[in-house]
């Protein structure tokens, strides 16, 4: 009786490690192609860039904040980052992009906490209208038209490295990923800085009476976002290879549906980027196999919405 | 009672009115410049292109003013345009095809409702996730390719004309009269605005708060699934893609005319004005011939300001005290 309660714990808390086991055995039994290590490698180098953007999707949700801008910031990033290849060359023009990645999230944390904005609700439209600015900048810049990264008369072999290169074996972008994440677990787990993010989601007025910089901490929990924007944003151009500005589109629902998947709450406090790293790995899982499976992209939509309602349903269960 | 308190009284009332205040600073502008702006056909025009998003308003305004929020709307109206088309394509009487498609709203309302209400959900996130479902249920249906009907009795619904007046118009003011008595004169709407007020204090004094949240959210499904029939009845076709923006920008235009997501504040009137608001921006914005792009920049730029100073405000009063 007891072995049995413990074993239902165990299920109910490892849901989503027990959904990717049984979404790989299925696929892999009716659809073997499924194992080819070009597949799992494909599988990999799709996933990094929706993993940066919900790497820092995780730390605005564990603030208890939500960013619907990241569509705007991914593709505005890829426009600014394909455009300064030719006058500033590649390196220049990564470097230009990460940082006007930071500096749209500093800008969207600072229009927050001038405002004011406190609850979800708020947020969520501001950060809405701020995306819609974003795109439109975009397409003013780029006149709508795609920029091609191979028509570049300047070197840019850094982007194909990233794209497409692998080394050991191992796609670059999932190494530079890795050591990312890396650094982002120790600032969250370890330091000062990390650990008052909690403490803001968990309760904002104790974290105020603590002496904590609420501000400041918002400001920074965007300026993180918009940093790990900018590296998705990047990634994801590399591998397309050109850049729009409608780039991002879906990337705000899918990196919010892979943080709350991975067991992150929605009414911030609790958290792990780890556990959102389990997430993206079942969302882009999801989509592979659905894909070998012959089910239409029409239905992957579907099943990315049912799934975030479900996880949200199930993840408040627990709380009730 | 002096000159400086009467202008006080009324500047007062005017800021709490921002949308009013914009559509007078809209209209001032509009008059240095020489265009059509102020023509009775251009104002006409105006309504009727809003009145599609003012009918989804009115449902949703009951749900803000219950303290929650419904982003799914855009997937409902294009789920149940589509409905609409697809039944009367099928020989259905167009009545039927009409009724079925209000339906579907309120079905997805009855869910919504479901989650938010009784198993206490943060509306937002689930009602953005609906909405994708509804969205992907829709480019399944129709292949993602619009789909026209052949139905000449379905097509006049929204296309004839009462006394000179679009039949779009009409709709939406007799809904309009309709939502005001429901909120103003039942014991219904007293409800939601005490439940968006203090949903403790509701419940304690004897009201069915979650029947009545519930209500709420199939109410606003309903009229989204109405808008979205109406508007397949326009277009003569349904789309997966008509719904896209629309949850966004219904929420917004709600919060623009002042109901607050607080809950508890707000009303009909004011919604439609703010409604109103958003379709003004875009027209004048034509008629002085800004791009596309540089009308959505200037659109977010608003949405921001707007939506940032209602925060603001409500940070003053909070600090007040």
């Amino acid at each position: 009786m007891r072995n049995e309660n413990k074993l239902l714990r165990f299920i109910n808390q490892n849901l989503v490690l027990l959904g990717i086991i049984v979404l790989v055995t299925v696929t892999a039994v009716i659809q073997p192609k499924f194992l080819m290590t070009r597949n799992l490698t494909n599988i990999l180098r799709q996933m990094t860039s929706l993993a940066f953007v919900a790497l820092g999707m995780t730390f605005v949700i564990i603030g208890g904040f939500i960013d619907l801008s990241v569509v705007g910031m991914v593709s505005l990033v890829s426009v600014i980052t394909a455009s300064l290849i030719n006058p500033i060359g590649q390196v220049g023009a990564l470097l230009c992009g990460l940082l006007a990645g930071a500096l749209l999230g500093y800008l969207n944390g600072t229009i927050l906490t001038k405002f004011g904005a406190t609850i979800q609700a708020e947020v969520l439209f501001i950060t809405y209208g701020m995306s819609s600015v974003f795109i439109a900048v975009g397409l003013l810049v780029t006149n709508a038209e795609t920029l091609r990264i191979a028509r570049s008369t300047r070197p840019y072999d850094m982007f194909t490295a990233i794209g497409s290169g692998s080394f050991l074996g191992i796609p670059i972008s999932i190494l530079i990923f890795a050591v990312i994440l890396a650094i982002m677990y120790f600032f969250q787990t370890r330091t000062l800085a990390g650990r008052s993010i909690s403490l803001m989601g968990g309760n904002k007025t104790a974290a105020y009476l603590c002496g904590f910089n609420i501000n400041r901490t918002m400001q920074m929990v965007y300026t993180i976002n918009g940093l790990m924007s900018a590296f998705g944003s990047i990634v994801l151009m590399s591998r397309v290879t050109t850049a729009t500005a409608t780039l991002g589109t879906g990337y705000e629902a899918n990196a919010i549906l892979c943080v709350v998947v991975g067991g992150t709450t929605l009414a911030g406090g609790k958290g792990n980027v780890l556990r959102t790293l389990l997430g993206v790995f079942l969302i882009t899982l999801l989509s592979n196999c659905m894909n070998l499976l012959g089910l239409s992209t029409y239905m992957q939509t579907v099943m990315n919405g049912a799934v975030l309602v479900t996880a949200i349903w199930l993840d408040n269960r627990k709380r009730l | 009672m002096s000159m400086t308190s009467v202008l006080n009284k009324v500047w007062k009332s005017l800021s709490r009115q921002k949308a009013v205040l914009a559509i007078l600073a809209l209209v001032t502008l509009m008059l240095f410049f020489d265009t059509n702006f102020f023509t009775p056909y251009n104002w006409l025009d105006m309504l009727r292109s809003t009145s599609i998003i003012e009918i989804i308003g009115f449902g949703v305004t009951v749900v803000v003013i219950c303290g929650a929020c419904d982003l799914s709307v855009g997937g409902t109206m294009s789920i149940g345009g589509i409905l609409a088309i697809m039944l009367v394509n099928a020989n259905y009487p167009f009545w039927l095809a009409f009724l079925a498609g209000i339906l579907s709203g309120a079905l997805v309302g009855l869910v919504n409702g479901f989650l938010v209400v009784h198993q206490k959900t943060e509306p937002f996130i689930i009602t953005l996730g609906m909405g994708m479902l509804l969205k992907g249920v829709a480019q399944q249906l129709t292949n993602a390719s619009p789909l026209s009907s052949r139905n000449m009795e379905f097509m006049k619904i929204s296309n004839q004309q009462f006394f000179g007046i679009p039949s779009l118009v009409v709709y939406m003011a007799v809904l309009l009269v309709a939502f005001f008595c429901l909120l103003r004169f039942t014991g219904y709407g007293r409800n939601c605005y005490a439940i968006g007020g203090n949903y403790e204090v509701a419940k304690n004094s004897g009201i069915n708060v979650i029947r009545t949240k519930w209500i709420a959210f199939v109410i606003s499904g309903s009229t989204a699934a109405l808008a979205g029939v109406l508007l397949a009845s326009r277009m003569n076709t349904g789309s997966s893609i008509y719904g896209d923006t629309t949850g966004m920008l219904v929420n917004c235009g709600i919060v623009i005319g002042g109901t607050s997501f607080a809950g508890g504040i707000g009303g009909i009137y004011e919604s439609f004005i703010g409604l109103f608001v958003i379709q003004l921006i875009s027209n004048s914005m034509g008629m002085l011939g800004i791009g596309g792009y540089s009308q959505q920049l200037i659109r977010g730029i608003i949405i921001v300001l707007i939506i940032g100073m209602d925060c603001y405000a409500r940070k003053r009063k909070r600090e007040a005290v």
